[in-house]
This record gives C-alpha cells, structure tokens and sequence, in this order.
C-alpha cells in the first residue's frame, strides 16, 4: 500500500507546528514565571528553565527537520530567493539559525545555575527573565514570518 | 544523558543542516534538490545525523566538565578533531548503505555486481577519507564556535564552580 504524499506532507506540518507550539509556549511559561515568581523560589523558576532547555532542543531538532520536509513538499515549485516570497523564506531561515546559535548560550546558563550550590539570588531570576524575554521575542519573530509564508 | 550534550549535539547537527539549506536555497539549487529526495529518507537520513552527532558528541565530552573548567573545555576543542571525523565518517557510512539498498533494488540482478557492489568498492575507501577531512573540519569549527558560546554563557577565562 502506498501512502498518500499529501498525508504525508499534512503529518510533517502537523509535526512541525506542534514542535514550535512546544518551543513557544514553554517559552512563554518560564518568561511569566521568572517575571512573577510569585511564592516560587527562584530555585524552582531555574528548575522549570532546566526542564525547558531539554525540550527546546527536542523541539529545535524536529523544527529542522520538518522544516526541510515542507520545503520538499513544494519540490521544483519552490520560489526562488528573489522572489518576495524567496525573501521572507531566507530571513526566516537566518532568524531560526540565529535562535539556535544565541540559545546554546542561554542553555549553558541555565546548566551553570542548576548546579550552583546555596541559595539562588533573586538577581538569577532577572537574568532568566532577560533570556527568555529574547526567546519568546524571537521565537514571535518567527512565527510571524512563518504565518506570513504560509499565508502569503 | 546530560543537559549540555544533548544541547551541544541537537545545536551541532540542526545549525549544520540549517547553514546548508540557506546555502543551497540562496544558490537556487534547493528545491531541485528537495525534489528527487524521498520524504521518509530524508527525514531518516536527518535522524540519523542527529543521532551520530549525539553519539560523537557525547564521546567527545566524556570525563570533561565544560560548565565548571577552562582547562576541560580547551581539552574539547582538541578532541573535536577526532571526533568530527568519526562523525563525518559513521554519517557517510549511513548515507552509503541507504544508496547501496536503492541502486541494488533498482538494479538488474544480473548486474548488482559489476554495476553496483564492485564500483562501490572502489569509492568506499576514498568516501571515507573525504568524509574524515570534512568531518574533521566541520567538527574544529564548531569547536571554535562553541568555545565563543560559552564565552557569552559567561564562562569565561576562571574555573567556576563544578557542576551536576
């Protein structure tokens, strides 16, 4: 039996917007504890980030991945790089690679404060919050643009 | 499994590919060559470059504590080289095997062996060489690369504190 390509394809998307809702809103959830720990403290807020980072990667790597696999579904359809179209794809492609090259940072942080012994200031908490603030900003970014490739 | 490999080794294989993909795209050669590639295998052939990587990756960071020392992560980047090239060399073994499968099915099998496994044989050997020099490249780079990472992480020149 052979599987249907648009199947196929409609599973990857699926995929792909699953990873990036994941990478998003784990965003979002560690940007709103760190900026209102409330009665957490910071310890937590760092554990919640460390939980975080693991599945960032997971869904960076299915994000690349599924990404490629929807590019293929346009196979010699796909528009050139002069086109506006083109345009939004590289800026796109250049934003994503951006992420993942600023996030190793971000993720080496988070690893550091896990380990540091006694107590975590609330200064650390400041600083998740400026990380995952340029997280979410740029994961929005993203979005945004692949809102408008899909639409556009 | 720990936190900084696996971050190291999914940062390592997805910004590879990505650097490709704008590379290839920006040249206008992609979607050419999107289209005669078989969805399952290259979602495959992504996993498995994925999966090598960690495994490198791993192998390469074993006994090191990069969080908490300088002087294990210059002993890294000294055995990025290494490990690249094993990289470069276990992914072209993967790719060799998934193209050696596809030319034998879409053979005559009265030519698999003149046509495909004798030819194959030849090739193997200098493949492997230019995988180990690619891969060993690629793998010195980002050793550079990561090494400014963690200069940004805030690790810097002084040992910190050891880490979990």
């Amino acid at each position: 039996m052979e599987l249907d390509p648009h199947l196929l394809h409609v599973a990857i998307r699926w995929v792909h917007v699953a990873a990036m809702a994941t990478a998003f809103g784990g965003a979002v959830s560690v940007l709103a504890l760190a900026i209102r720990p409330g009665s957490l403290a910071a310890g937590a807020v760092v554990g919640v980030a460390l939980r975080y980072e693991w599945i960032f990667w997971a869904a960076a790597g299915v994000l690349a991945m599924t990404g490629i696999g929807n590019l293929a579904a346009f196979g010699a359809d796909l528009s050139g790089p002069s086109t506006p179209w083109g345009a939004t794809l590289v800026l796109k492609l250049g934003s994503v690679l951006a992420l993942v090259v600023f996030s190793l940072p971000r993720t080496l942080a988070v690893a550091r404060l896990s380990g540091s012994t006694g107590a975590i200031a609330t200064v650390v908490v400041t600083r998740l919050r400026n990380l995952y603030a340029a997280t979410t900003g740029a994961l929005a970014v993203i979005l945004g643009l692949a809102v408008w490739l899909a639409h556009g | 499994m720990k936190l900084v490999t696996w971050s190291l080794a999914t940062f390592h294989a997805t910004t590879f590919v990505l650097a490709i993909v704008l590379f290839a795209y920006s040249g206008g050669g992609l979607g050419g060559a999107l289209s005669g590639l078989n969805t399952f295998v290259g979602l495959g052939l992504f996993v498995a470059l994925w999966a090598t990587t960690y495994f490198t990756t791993s192998k390469a960071l074993a006994g090191l504590d990069l969080i908490g020392s300088v002087r294990d992560r210059e002993g890294y980047v000294r055995r990025t080289l290494r490990w690249g090239s094993r990289n470069g060399m276990a992914f072209l073994a993967i790719l060799g095997i998934v193209a050696l499968f596809a030319a034998v099915s879409n053979t005559r099998p009265g030519q698999v062996a003149s046509g495909i496994l004798f030819p194959a044989l030849f090739v193997a050997p200098i493949a492997l060489v230019v995988s180990a020099a690619v891969g060993g490249a690629v793998g010195v780079i980002f050793g550079f690369i990561d090494l400014a990472l963690f200069g940004l992480a805030g690790l810097g020149g002084t040992d910190s504190e050891p880490t979990v």
